[in-house]
């Protein structure tokens, strides 16, 4: 599903270099639930803006579902991230001015639907994260695990086949985070997608299929 | 897209209540200043109605010592025919001293039955149209004909025409000098309007009495001049009229330098309007460029999150660019209800054309002020990398 050879990311600025990421390959398959773990600034988030079309590698090439994306124009990733990525943040990037229907309805607004079409699906996939009962709310009304479930609903309203979660439990106290990592689990499970998760915590890395370890730019495991 | 626009505007309508206010009172303003410049344009443009070239104005007061009618009308008579034996003189009119492009009115009622109106009245002479070269639309100008006229004979202008008979035909109709019943001015001609009060002044009342060539007093005397008619001449005229005259307080103006003159007076104010318009603008586009700029480097996040999520920079630049002018759309709404009282409730007397031709002007001056001053700032958000932008949260 996503194939990563020797990826490189180098940061420059006028006084200096900093390797990112160093030679990375890596093979995800379809449905696999992947976690990526390490310590912080060792590139796991890096790692996963390029395998998200974030960011552009220095070096190396990524292909996901048999495509390169080195060629793609501006337009062209957006309408790959679009088509075929969710993502889901540690601190929710939900929009405060909008409501929770609307935040969740944002990736629609991208491709050619109707605004029933937006809003039958954004409901259905607020309801599979078991917040139909506040899509009036904004996002201060609600606590940080139901706005982590919005995030959740955000990334999947678009029926995407890889859903890239970056921290996505950090900011959460462990009840909420097994109830968000069920979420995902159960997404995994039941629509068969594929997910990179980047987390800290190894218990909830242990419930996914395969873990990688990332030290300093570089794949250790 | 739209409908989302407005939810997201909406949702932030106390934020965003200045900035629609700034362009409001902007649009308000530049309203102002386009109708005077419609209007001033408009004016511009207006035929002149007569020829100023070569004509100069002599303006004087009678000697004191000549006290009865008759005596006044064989002096004037005199005078008018001292000046036309000179060769370079074509043509002499006596006017009071209300003259094209002068700083003098003499402004007063006019009616017919009970219908009211104000209008300048001028006092001159059968020559009048000649020195001037006026057109006359219907009937005639004064001839040797009104001498014996049971009524006071006066010529009207195409505006007073319209003022107090609409379509009709004015010829032979009596009208008065304010007031009520019928007068006893008899209309023997209507000639076209002249802009004889600057070429940006607008289509005024103009009401032409015969002189009375035996009253005393002073006045002005319209001279044509051929094209010869050199300062050495306009000086040899001054002496013999001077001489002639017997009296000091006698001057030469030349039509076409007042009609300079009285342009600059008006443009003045204009100017000055166009100054603070200007500075306002520029405060106007500051502000806007300012609070749009201010919103990217506050909406990073939103922006790197759109973007993560399927929009392409093009989208994100359009919907920065969208979102302003949604914002003016709502601005200029609320400002186009106040501007269309304007025609609506004939404020100021100005055609209804002049304040729509005006109140698109801004409308599109605002827009165009709008999408320059977000123009900019869209781009650079269009620039942002996804990854950067989150990562900034």
């Amino acid at each position: 599903m996503i194939r990563l050879q020797n990826i490189e990311k180098v940061y420059r600025t006028s006084a200096i270099e900093t390797l990112a990421l160093n030679s990375i390959s890596l093979d995800i398959a379809k449905g696999e639930f992947l976690s990526v773990m390490g310590p912080s600034g060792c590139g796991k988030s890096t790692l996963l803006n390029i395998m998200g079309l974030l960011d552009a590698p220095t070096k190396g090439d990524i292909k996901i579902d048999e495509q390169r994306t080195d060629h793609f124009s501006d337009k062209q990733l957006a309408q790959f991230r679009n088509r075929k990525l969710g993502f889901v943040f540690q601190s929710y990037h939900l929009i405060n001015d909008l409501k929770v229907l609307d935040n969740v309805e944002l990736p629609l607004l991208y491709r050619t639907s109707s605004g029933n079409e937006r809003k039958k699906l954004a409901s259905a996939a607020l309801e599979k994260v078991g917040l139909s009962n506040r899509v009036k709310h904004f996002p201060s009304q609600l606590s940080g695990g139901q706005k982590q479930r919005v995030a959740i609903a955000r990334a999947i309203v678009g029926r995407p086949e890889i859903i890239l979660a970056d921290e996505p439990t950090g900011n959460l106290d462990s009840a909420m985070g097994s109830e968000i990592m069920d979420i995902l689990l159960q997404l995994n499970a039941t629509d068969n997608t594929t997910i990179i998760m980047v987390t800290h915590d190894e218990y909830m890395a242990s419930k996914t299929h395969r873990l990688v370890r990332l030290f300093d730019g570089v794949l250790v495991q | 897209m739209l409908t989302h626009l407005f939810k997201l505007i909406w949702n932030k309508k106390k934020q965003n209540f200045l900035l629609m206010t700034e362009m409001f009172v902007s649009f308000i303003i530049l309203f102002a200043v386009f109708t005077a410049l419609v209007y001033y344009y408009q004016n511009y443009h207006r035929p002149m109605g007569f020829e100023y070239d070569r004509v100069w104005k002599f303006g004087y007061n009678a000697p004191r010592e000549i006290s009865d009618p008759d005596s006044m009308a064989a002096f004037r008579g005199s005078v008018r025919q001292l000046i036309r034996s000179m060769p370079q003189i074509e043509e002499v009119s006596f006017s009071s001293e209300n003259i094209p492009f002068g700083n003098d009115n003499n402004v007063g009622g006019v009616n017919y039955y009970k219908k009211n109106v104000g209008a300048d009245k001028y006092t001159v002479d059968d020559s009048y149209s000649a020195v001037l070269h006026v057109s006359v639309k219907e009937g005639r100008w004064f001839s040797k004909e009104d001498d014996a006229a049971k009524e006071k004979p006066v010529v009207i202008n195409e505006t007073l025409k319209k003022s107090l008979f609409g379509n009709e035909n004015a010829i032979g109709k009596l009208i008065g000098e304010g007031g009520e019943g019928m007068g006893n001015m008899k209309i023997v001609g209507v000639i076209n309007d002249l802009k004889d009060k600057g070429d940006f002044a607008g289509p005024h009342n103009g009401l032409y009495r015969r002189v009375d060539t035996g009253n005393y007093g002073g006045g002005a005397i319209l001279l044509k001049v051929s094209s010869d008619a050199d300062r050495a001449f306009e000086s040899r005229l001054f002496k013999v009229l001077s001489s002639t005259m017997r009296n000091p307080d006698i001057n030469i103006q030349h039509l076409a330098y007042m009609r300079t003159r009285i342009n600059n007076i008006r443009l003045i104010p204009v100017i000055i309007t166009l100054i603070v318009a200007g500075f306002l603008i520029i405060n106007v586009a500051l502000g806007l460029f300012g609070v749009l700029w201010y919103n990217i480097s506050k909406r990073k996040s939103e922006i790197g999150l759109r973007r993560a999520v399927g929009a392409s920079g093009h989208s994100i630049s359009g919907q920065l660019v969208g979102e302003a002018l949604v914002l003016s759309t709502i601005s200029l709404i609320v400002g186009s209800f106040f501007a269309l009282q304007f025609p609506l409730l004939n404020i100021f007397d100005l055609p209804a054309l002049t304040y729509l031709i005006a109140q698109g002007l801004a409308i599109a001056f605002i827009y165009l002020l709008v999408m320059i001053c977000a123009f900019y700032p869209g781009r650079q958000a269009a620039a942002i990398y996804p990854a950067v932008a989150l990562h900034e949260d």
